[in-house]
């Protein structure tokens, strides 16, 4: 136990001494693992609920079994933005990072021992997180709910413990290739393949599949044998089948993109961007994934919602309207959510692309590239690959809405197709959020430090 | 070139075959490009003690139509002598002639600027290094050149880098020596 | 030889990092075709010094004139331009793009000089065979040894026609043998294509590869081997 007080206090000492994009990479991890504590808690405290109840809130919605069970799949999917974005956080920083821990083992500390304090850092990061989250969600429950059952309160505390502990065992996960040996990547010479953390948001996506797919199952037995039941899981299934599809085809195009135009660029800036997206596709799969995702289920949320609107407006159902509106809007706040959050992630891993390259961009400027070039770069990376993924996620999307509005034979709400633009163009601004960041990253100043 | 044996160089010279004087001379000076030329009548003097240990043996005497030369060739023993040299080892300097400290501390003792005679002594080495590098870096430098001006130019670089830390540690030394 | 005329002079310059002064009133002149070394000891000031002077950062006080333009008169973009057309510079090491191939390093200034991909490379290929990296154009820096990739960075800083090259520590993360083969393909370029070198460096042994020698102590220059 000593040994982990000692562990502790030298994560803590690291944390502290630590430069900016430690800081960012706390104050952003502990963001994060506030989200995914606040998802979590509330489908949990709404998975608590059994049978008809009446829940002051969301026009109703949340009364029944049948409707929260939907609500609560919507509350886990939202964890897979919130996965991706810890996914970017953790890249904040990573190089000097692997170069810190490595220098632990090179003064003599066992791999277990740095596996332990880097776990404690993210660990630390995450406890905050979740504790700032976790007070936060009991006050406002305690405010919506007289008295929350003890199935409520254990599934709170089981949240609460379980989000910094699942950070800590991820981090020492990735970890695994920076302790195996004293000189880990103090040394790196060739890109790596980068799959390791690909791996990583797939088998995170997995688990929150399963748990969604268990809550689903367990939570309205007595809803089951109604028909439409069925319809939660299939999109579940879908959009898990979406998200690995949209990793696979990402990375595919980014290495497709770069080796095509690394041939033909006739530009500096192309050939930057195509060089780079060659040289570790995965980067960019990883970053680009979750985009994918948010505009497959965008897309056809857009074509059913416009189709279900008509349905709700015009025919017998509408003198419950505003149920199913607030429903439909309570979807459509989820998704928009979620693409905050995945833009978010974005921005992140642009700017950490820009920090750990900061050397080498000070010495492109001090040969005189223009900073105008290596910010086109910096955009054409995102762009490149991005655009025909879009494309094909938006024509998923659209195909999704289609299919809903010929099965109810309406006509198509083609307003669906602006929801691919309006992604690309938001994913555009994203990454040009670092522009600003390159002018201040690319200093003179770089060259003064190996 | 301080204390190398002009003997043991003319011997090995002479195993490659008999030669006269003055042709060991001239290819002593190639094959040393930055060692001190040989004076002629060194290599005479050195010749014929040779002769005189029984360590080389005049070969015969020739004119070519020109001025008379005696060839010499090395004996048994002569051979012999040179392979114990060249496998000995030299003495890793057992007593350095320091004139440039010598130099610093009397400038201290009688009032004078060590700092500016450091200076100008740095100036003295670095355009002597520069000369050096010159030769070394001039296209078709053979490598035998290379290597003698490397040899040197790191010399010269030792010299310079100790003037540059006693240079930055004048003060201290100075209180030393008038201390003393 | 005829008399040196002055390319780029430099005079009172003044720079200070944060509280901690780098220069303090340093002045040079750097002559056309000449090869300049400027020593000193570390934190002497002799990489900010570079800096003025190929206008990478602005001093706080005091002039730079390249062929007779005040670089503290252009605006960024100009400077910019004038890095990547008229000089070349070479760092200790990680001026070479990693995802770039070697030979598309070298062609990088020709492209942003609007050169067509084919000539740049076909181009920076005689640059790098020049320098003895013929035969490792497709590889990666980081596939390069450190003499290579040095010698890759110097195609790439002289494949423009530069007046000046400026090098900082340019065999400071060589061995020996390695850094000779760099200065001595710098020299030997520098010298044919009459460019003029600032060479920033600790090491006298590089210094000797210079025509000329400044010494820099606590951010100006210390006169040298004056007996008056």
């Amino acid at each position: 136990m000593t040994s982990l007080r000692a562990d502790l206090r030298l994560a803590w000492d690291l944390t502290r001494g630590s430069d900016r994009g430690e800081w960012w990479r706390v104050t952003l991890t502990a963001s994060g693992a506030a989200l995914a504590t606040g998802f979590a808690l509330a489908a949990v405290a709404l998975a608590a609920l059994r049978g008809q109840y009446n829940v002051p809130v969301a026009a109703g919605l949340l009364n029944q079994p049948g409707t929260r069970s939907g609500v609560i799949a919507g509350l886990l999917l939202l964890l897979v933005p919130v996965l991706g974005f810890l996914g970017q956080c953790a890249r904040i920083g990573a190089v000097h990072r692997d170069r810190r821990l490595a220098g632990l083992r090179l003064a003599g500390a066992a791999p277990w021992q740095v596996r332990r304090i880097a776990a404690l850092e993210t660990g630390l990061a995450g406890l905050l997180g979740s504790a700032v989250a976790t007070v936060f969600c009991v006050l406002l429950l305690l405010r919506l709910w007289d008295k929350p059952t003890a199935l409520a309160w254990a599934g709170i505390a089981l949240v609460a413990v379980a989000v910094p502990l699942l950070g800590a065992a991820v981090s020492a996960l990735a970890l695994r290739r920076v302790v195996a040996s004293p000189l880990g990547w103090v040394r790196r010479v060739a890109p790596r393949t980068g799959r390791g953390p690909g791996l990583l948001f797939l088998a995170g996506l997995l688990l929150v599949g399963v748990v969604a797919l268990l809550a689903l199952a367990t939570e309205s037995p007595a809803a089951s044998n109604r028909p439409g039941n069925g319809l939660p899981l299939t999109v579940v299934g879908v959009v898990l089948a979406g998200g690995a599809g949209a990793v696979w085809l990402s990375g595919a195009m980014a290495e497709v993109t770069g080796r095509v135009l690394a041939a033909r660029a006739r530009s500096a800036a192309t050939l930057i961007a195509a060089q780079r997206l060659r040289a570790d596709p995965w980067a960019a799969a990883r970053t680009h994934a979750a985009v994918l995702l948010v505009t497959v289920v965008g897309t056809g949320f857009l074509g059913i919602r416009q189709v279900m609107g008509d349905v709700v407006r015009t025919q017998r159902f509408s003198e419950r309207a505003d149920y199913y509106l607030t429903g439909l809007d309570l979807t459509g706040a989820a998704i928009a959510l979620a693409f905050a959050i995945v833009l978010s992630g974005l921005a992140v891993g642009t700017a950490e692309s820009l920090a750990t390259r900061r050397r080498g961009l000070a010495a492109q400027v001090a040969a005189g590239v223009p900073r105008a070039v290596l910010g086109r770069a910096l955009l054409l990376e995102t762009a490149l690959p991005l655009a025909p993924a879009v494309l094909l996620a938006g024509l998923g999307g659209t195909a999704i809405g289609t299919w809903y509005a010929w099965l109810g034979h309406h006509p198509v709400p083609w307003v669906m197709a602006l929801a691919p633009c309006a992604v690309y163009a938001a994913c555009l601004l994203a990454a040009a959020t670092s522009l600003p960041l390159l002018g201040r990253t690319a200093r003179p100043g770089e060259l003064r430090y190996a | 070139m301080i204390g190398m044996s002009t003997r043991h160089i003319l011997l090995g010279l002479l195993a490659t075959g008999p030669s006269h004087g003055y042709d060991l001379k001239r290819r002593h000076d190639e094959r040393f490009p930055q060692a001190r030329p040989l004076a002629y009548g060194q290599v005479y003097t050195t010749l014929q003690r040779l002769v005189r240990d029984g360590l080389a043996e005049v070969d015969g005497t020739g004119s070519d139509g020109g001025p008379e030369r005696t060839a010499y060739r090395t004996t048994d023993e002569g051979t012999h002598e040179l392979a114990r040299w060249a496998g000995e080892i030299a003495p890793p300097a057992p007593f350095v002639a320091n004139e440039i400290f010598a130099k610093v501390v009397v400038a201290i003792l009688s009032g004078g600027d060590p700092a500016r005679y450091l200076s100008a002594q740095r100036a003295a080495h670095m355009e002597r290094m520069r000369e050096l590098t010159a030769v070394k870096a001039a296209r078709g430098a053979d490598l035998a050149t290379v290597l003698s001006a490397d040899y040197a130019l790191n010399h010269l670089d030792a010299d310079l880098r100790w003037m540059n830390t006693t240079a930055a540690r004048l003060t201290t030394l100075t209180a030393e020596v008038d201390a003393a | 030889m005829s008399r040196p005329v002055p390319l780029l002079t430099a005079g009172g310059l003044t720079k200070a990092h944060g509280r901690t002064p780098a220069l303090r009133g340093a002045s040079v002149v750097l002559h056309a075709g000449e090869i300049l070394a400027v020593t000193g000891a570390s934190g002497s000031g002799k990489s900010t010094l570079l800096h003025c002077l190929a206008g990478i950062v602005r001093p706080d006080a005091g002039s730079v004139t390249y062929d007779g333009r005040r670089l503290e008169d252009l605006p960024e973009k100009r400077l910019s331009e004038l890095r990547r057309t008229e000089f070349g510079v070479v760092f200790q090491f990680g001026q070479l793009i990693p995802e770039l191939t070697v030979l598309d390093n070298a062609a990088l200034p020709l492209l942003l000089a609007g050169t067509g991909r084919a000539e740049a490379r076909a181009r920076a290929g005689e640059w790098l065979e020049r320098f003895g990296v013929r035969g490792q154009e497709n590889l990666r820096p980081g596939e390069l040894s450190g003499g290579q990739a040095q010698r890759a960075a110097l195609a790439r800083a002289l494949v423009t026609g530069p007046r000046v090259v400026f090098a900082d520590e340019p065999t400071g993360a060589l061995d020996s043998l390695a850094g000779e083969q760099v200065m001595t393909a710098l020299v030997h370029t520098a010298r044919e294509s009459g460019t003029a070198v600032l060479l920033i460096t600790h090491d006298a042994q590089v210094a000797a590869y210079a025509d000329r020698e400044v010494q820099l102590r606590d951010g100006a220059v210390v006169a040298l081997g004056v007996t008056a």
